[in-house]
């Protein structure tokens, strides 16, 4: 376990599901900030405004007013200083097609939001891991969807 | 050497130096080559010439070769000689080679030619002297008899008095008594001196005789004197003169006599003396010398006769004189125009009557005494002049015929056409002192000819420039001219036709009938007239016209037979062409007439029988003339009740407003034709749809005359297609909406897996919330309950994802790959490990096979039957399922539904679970349809649906069949493409 504190971006305009993210972070042994924006135009401006305090990595919602997370994603992919940030897709649907898009615009990690508490506890704990153990670089497409 | 070995030739001995020149020329150079090849008949000519006092040459050969001897020698110029020897006589001669040499030609065959009185200039010893000889030509013969060659001998007759002046020799100063007297001292030298003396009075060629005495004692005689005399030596020598004369007494004693005592001698010129020679007595003429001997003391004691007979000589200048007079009489009365010009100015000296009259038509006042070149100063623009000194020249005739001759007079100038003749008139001495001319006008009968000719050319040039073919034949019938057409034509020539016969370009079927007409006209003098064939020189047979006439003189009598032959074939052809085309024609325009006749009439009752069509003639205004069974049955009128009345009637009132009938008979008019569909007003004035074509109808000259209508009631297809352009249109609709149901479905499908996911998740999360947060607070019921909150959440989750995967079966494209099945099966017993490992499940692949699908949902289809295997499986038993997979034709699965000669792939699921009642066989594969209660099996009910789709997806289907508790079987089929 690392003890250095975790910045998280979440963009979600669902407050529940933000609810349920910010309790379960919460509930984990680690060290972690989250910050929460609730529509797409919301999140760039927020990234835009500052290159150097960026987040450790961002959970980005697909459905979203105003900016969806499609078009955030590719934007954010388009900006030199903003390419590298470690993006992790979190939705609720799975679509094999829209997984493999994703995929292939430059998303890290795609995680399907459970059903369950203890579940979400889980995926985001495996993140953190994954965080603090590697570079967080984009992983084979094998291991692009991380299970609850 | 040649030359050394020429000396032992015994035919080159002798000579003086032309023998030594002769010996040691180099005769190989020369055409007649090296002596001792020569023929014998030159060898001994050639030896006789060399010891010959006279002057001789040959001329050996046809490119004569000339040898001489020492005596021709002398009268040749001094610049030839000794070159000339062996060269040709064409360079010797040169300067009158061409008058030489025909003389030369005549004795080549064989003629002999004397030639007198030639004068040649010689120079000798550096004084010119003008010396007359005679020459004789003779041929020389060969063994053979041909002739080799010429002798030419040469005589030199210069009068002696010409000699005597100029003449350095022997003979010509015995003339002279200061010479004689130098002879008398060389006699009294000696007796070699009077030896000498004597040897030369027998060489002289002049007869010399001494008299002696009183008696005229004949001491000497030479052998010329001798022959003179026509006496022998022995009968003369020592005989007084006038015994051996006595006939010459009269006429010579005296002067013999007043020489002896007067010592002068006497020089007698053309002295008449009678002698008895050859037999008979003679008036001789003789030039003679009488010159006295003196002895040393002065007597004289004898006289030295040298003598010349003249006889001919001045027996001829009495004839000539005589001959003269005669002669200009001969001119005078002669009915040949003839004139005598004398002189190098050809001074006209006599003409005739004749002359006068018709050549010159001058008289002789300003003609005679003048030159003829000054009277007709044009001849000497004609070649006449010229002749005229050619003749006067070299003394050799000219001829000439038809010659054209201009002469001026007072009536101008006149062309003539003459044979003429210029003949040099020769003095005794061979001096030409004139010419005489002789004419002969052939004028009008040269014009005559000319003319004659020139029509004859152009008759010829006429005959040629025919295309027809002409000929003439003789009063037999022989052909003895044609025309060049008949040579191109032919292909032959004149000779050809000569050597092959006319008829041998006569078609051979058509010789027979030829020669039949025209010897028939032969005989009967009736004009010639056949048609028959003649071969062309590419072996086309080509027919001809011929005709002949007779030409005839003016008693009727006929002279020849004038033909033509034309070529007639093209018009041959075309005429039986024509004939045949006539022929064919009229049987066309016969048949014609009857199919015209016949259809016709077949036309009408056609027309009028005709009940699925109006059909109707309109004049041009449009008035209905003619009414068929068609159109009573759709219109409705009766023939009687609509004849004579306008189409219009059949069109709606709107129609009428807007002139539609007259736009349609505009149309057509102009067109030829309007084509028209609308609405038409029956009698009853019920509409139907009708289809109208209206036709213009043309007379010959393409007016209009009327118009034929034909329409067509389409009401029914009207009706259909309305109905069926309406069901189109309702198609569309439906289409449409289908489209717009097929797009909410869609976005349906989304909602399931989205939106209606999120609030069911969020119940779940907190239900799970509670359960794990507040688990001490909750009462069993409580928790009881919040377990099944839970259970219901899941099986709504799992139904959503069931629908969302159903509804996409048959949205996603069809992307078929080839797929081996067995890594399908292994991926789906991945995904169902736990199941398999709870309910110790055994999965076997019998037999397995690559196929042709849609990889995800076959996995999908697998999951679902292989879990629904193991859902479903005996409580009793452990599930044992088997997978078989085949390919083969549709006949070989011995199944209804499948077409028996396509390949087919049967994928077959068995296994030994709960089974079902076969009744629910189809109804099994029906949505939300579930045989069992929902706590002992989970499931939606949508999984077989599922399966059942994805198999229609790969154009199969799929069966199932089972037995209570004893098991299921699936079987799907899908084409193996």
């Amino acid at each position: 376990m690392s003890y250095t504190t975790h910045n998280l971006l979440l963009a979600d305009d669902d407050t529940d599901d933000c609810l349920f993210f910010r309790e379960a972070l919460e509930e984990l042994p680690v060290s972690s900030s989250l910050k929460t924006v609730y529509d797409g135009e919301e999140l760039m401006k927020l990234l835009s405004k500052s290159y150097e305090n960026l987040p450790d990595a961002l959970f980005l919602d697909l459905n979203m007013p105003k900016k969806s997370g499609f078009e955030c994603l590719e934007e954010i992919k388009l900006i030199n200083e903003l390419k590298n940030l470690p993006i992790i897709i979190f939705s609720t649907s799975m679509d094999m097609d829209i997984v493999d898009t994703l995929y292939n615009n430059g998303a890290h990690y795609y995680l399907r939001k459970p059903g369950d508490f203890s579940k979400l506890k889980k995926v985001i704990n495996d993140v953190l891991i994954i965080l603090s153990t590697n570079n967080f670089s984009q992983p084979s497409r094998d291991k692009f969807i991380l299970q609850s | 050497m040649k030359n050394s070995k020429n000396k032992t030739h015994y035919f080159l001995e002798g000579g003086d130096e032309m023998g030594k020149l002769i010996r040691e020329k180099d005769w190989s150079k020369t055409p007649i080559g090296n002596p001792e090849n020569w023929p014998s008949s030159l060898k001994t000519m050639v030896s006789v010439m060399l010891n010959n006092p006279f002057g001789m040459i040959i001329a050996w050969g046809k490119q004569p070769t000339q040898i001489y001897n020492d005596a021709y020698r002398l009268i040749l110029e001094e610049t030839k000689h000794p070159h000339t020897l062996g060269n040709n006589s064409s360079e010797n001669f040169q300067k009158i080679w061409n008058v030489i040499q025909p003389m030369f030609n005549d004795v080549l065959k064989g003629k002999t030619i004397l030639q007198t009185a030639v004068l040649l200039e010689l120079n000798k010893n550096g004084v010119k002297e003008e010396c007359y000889f005679d020459f004789a030509y003779s041929p020389i013969k060969t063994e053979d008899g041909t002739i080799g060659g010429i002798l030419v001998t040469v005589v030199e007759t210069t009068p002696n008095n010409h000699k005597i002046t100029a003449n350095k020799t022997v003979y010509g100063s015995m003339n002279t008594s200061t010479n004689l007297t130098e002879l008398n001292i060389a006699k009294k030298k000696g007796e070699d001196a009077e030896k000498r003396f004597r040897n030369t009075v027998k060489q002289a060629p002049t007869g010399i005789t001494i008299l002696r005495g009183k008696d005229f004692i004949v001491e000497i005689a030479n052998d010329i004197y001798l022959q003179l005399i026509d006496k022998r030596e022995k009968n003369v020598i020592g005989k007084p003169l006038f015994t051996v004369l006595p006939e010459a007494r009269d006429a010579v004693e005296p002067l013999l006599n007043n020489v002896l005592n007067t010592g002068k001698p006497y020089h007698g010129i053309d002295y008449p003396i009678k002698v008895n020679r050859y037999g008979k007595e003679e008036l001789t003429y003789f030039d003679f010398l009488y010159s006295p001997l003196r002895e040393d003391d002065g007597t004289i004691s004898g006289i030295i006769v040298t003598a010349n007979e003249v006889t001919k000589s001045v027996k001829s200048k009495h004839f000539i004189a005589e001959s003269e007079k005669q002669f200009r009489n001969i001119i005078m009365n002669s009915p040949i125009p003839m004139t005598i010009l004398k002189g190098k100015d050809y001074k006209i000296e006599i003409a005739n009557k004749i002359m006068f009259e018709k050549i010159w038509r001058k008289t002789e006042k300003e003609v005679i005494g003048k030159s003829i070149l000054t009277v007709f100063p044009e001849l000497k623009e004609q070649k006449y002049a010229e002749l005229l000194n050619r003749v006067f020249t070299t003394g050799i005739t000219h001829r000439e015929n038809e010659s054209v001759a201009f002469v001026e007079s007072n009536d101008g100038m006149k062309k003539f056409y003459l044979d003429f003749e210029y003949a040099p008139i020769l003095e005794n001495d061979g001096e030409i002192s004139g010419i005489m001319i002789t004419v002969n006008d052939v004028t009008s009968k040269v014009e005559d000819r000319i003319k004659l000719e020139d029509n004859e050319k152009k008759f010829r040039l006429l005959a040629d420039s025919m295309p027809q073919h002409i000929w003439t034949s003789d009063i037999n019938g022989n052909l003895n001219y044609f025309n060049q057409s008949v040579f191109n034509f032919s292909g032959l020539n004149n000779d050809d036709l000569n050597r092959l016969g006319w008829l041998h370009i006569v078609h051979p079927d058509d010789r027979e009938k030829n020669i039949e007409t025209w010897t028939n006209s032969i005989i009967t003098g009736n004009d010639f007239l056949l048609e028959h064939r003649f071969l062309r020189h590419d072996g086309e047979y080509r027919w001809q016209l011929s005709r002949a006439k007779p030409q005839k003189d003016i008693d009727g009598k006929i002279l020849m037979w004038v033909g033509t032959s034309t070529d007639i074939q093209d018009q041959k052809n075309f005429l039986t062409e024509l004939e045949k085309q006539v022929k064919q024609r009229t049987k066309e325009l016969q048949l014609l007439n009857l199919n015209l006749k016949n259809s016709e009439e077949r036309y009408h009752l056609m027309v009028e029988e005709v009940q699925d069509y109006v059909i109707l003639y309109l004049n041009s205004d449009g008035i209905v003339e003619n009414w068929n069974r068609g159109a009573q049955k759709i219109k409705g009128y009766k023939s009687e009740e609509i004849i004579g009345k306008s189409f219009s009637v059949f069109y709606t009132e709107n129609d009428k407003k807007n002139n539609l009938p007259q736009q349609l008979l505009n149309k057509a008019y102009t067109t030829g034709r309007a084509v028209q569909e609308g609405w038409r007003v029956r009698k009853n004035k019920t509409h139907f749809w009708a289809s109208v074509v209206i036709t213009a109808v043309h007379n010959d000259i393409n007016e209009v005359i009327g118009f034929s209508k034909v329409t067509h009631d389409l009401t029914e297809k009207k009706i259909a297609e309305d109905t069926l352009r309406n069901n189109a249109e309702e198609l569309q609709q439906k289409n449409d909406i289908l489209e717009k149901m097929n797009k909410e479905l869609q976005s349906f499908a989304y909602i399931s897996s989205h939106d209606l996911q999120e609030p069911l998740r969020k119940i779940q999360t907190f239900s799970s919330q509670i359960l794990e947060k507040e688990h001490e607070n909750l009462s069993e019921n409580g928790k009881d309950k919040f377990q099944r909150m839970q259970s219901a959440a899941r099986r709504m989750q799992t139904l959503i994802e069931d629908l969302l995967a159903y509804s996409r079966t048959s949205t996603t494209e069809k992307k078929l790959e080839i797929t081996d099945l067995n890594t399908i099966v292994e991926d789906v017993k991945d995904d169902l490990s736990d199941e398999i490992a709870s309910k110790n499940a055994t999965i076997e692949i019998i037999e397995i096979c690559k196929v042709k699908i849609i990889p995800f949902q076959f996995r999908q289809l697998l999951y679902n039957l292989i879990s629904n295997s193991i859902k479903f499986s005996s409580e009793n038993e452990r599930p044992y399922i088997k997978i078989f997979c085949k390919i083969a034709k549709g006949k070989d699965f011995n199944h209804s539904k499948l077409n028996p000669n396509l390949d087919y792939c049967n994928i077959k699921i068995c296994d030994n679970g709960i089974g079902f009642d076969q009744q629910y066989g189809e109804r099994i594969f029906e949505v939300f349809q579930r045989l069992h209660g929902k706590e002992k099996y989970l499931g939606t009910g949508i999984g077989l649906a599922i399966v059942k789709k994805i198999v229609e997806n790969h154009d199969g289907f799929i069966t199932a069949s089972g037995e209570v508790n004893k098991g299921a079987s699936f079987d799907i089929y899908f084409p193996s493409v």
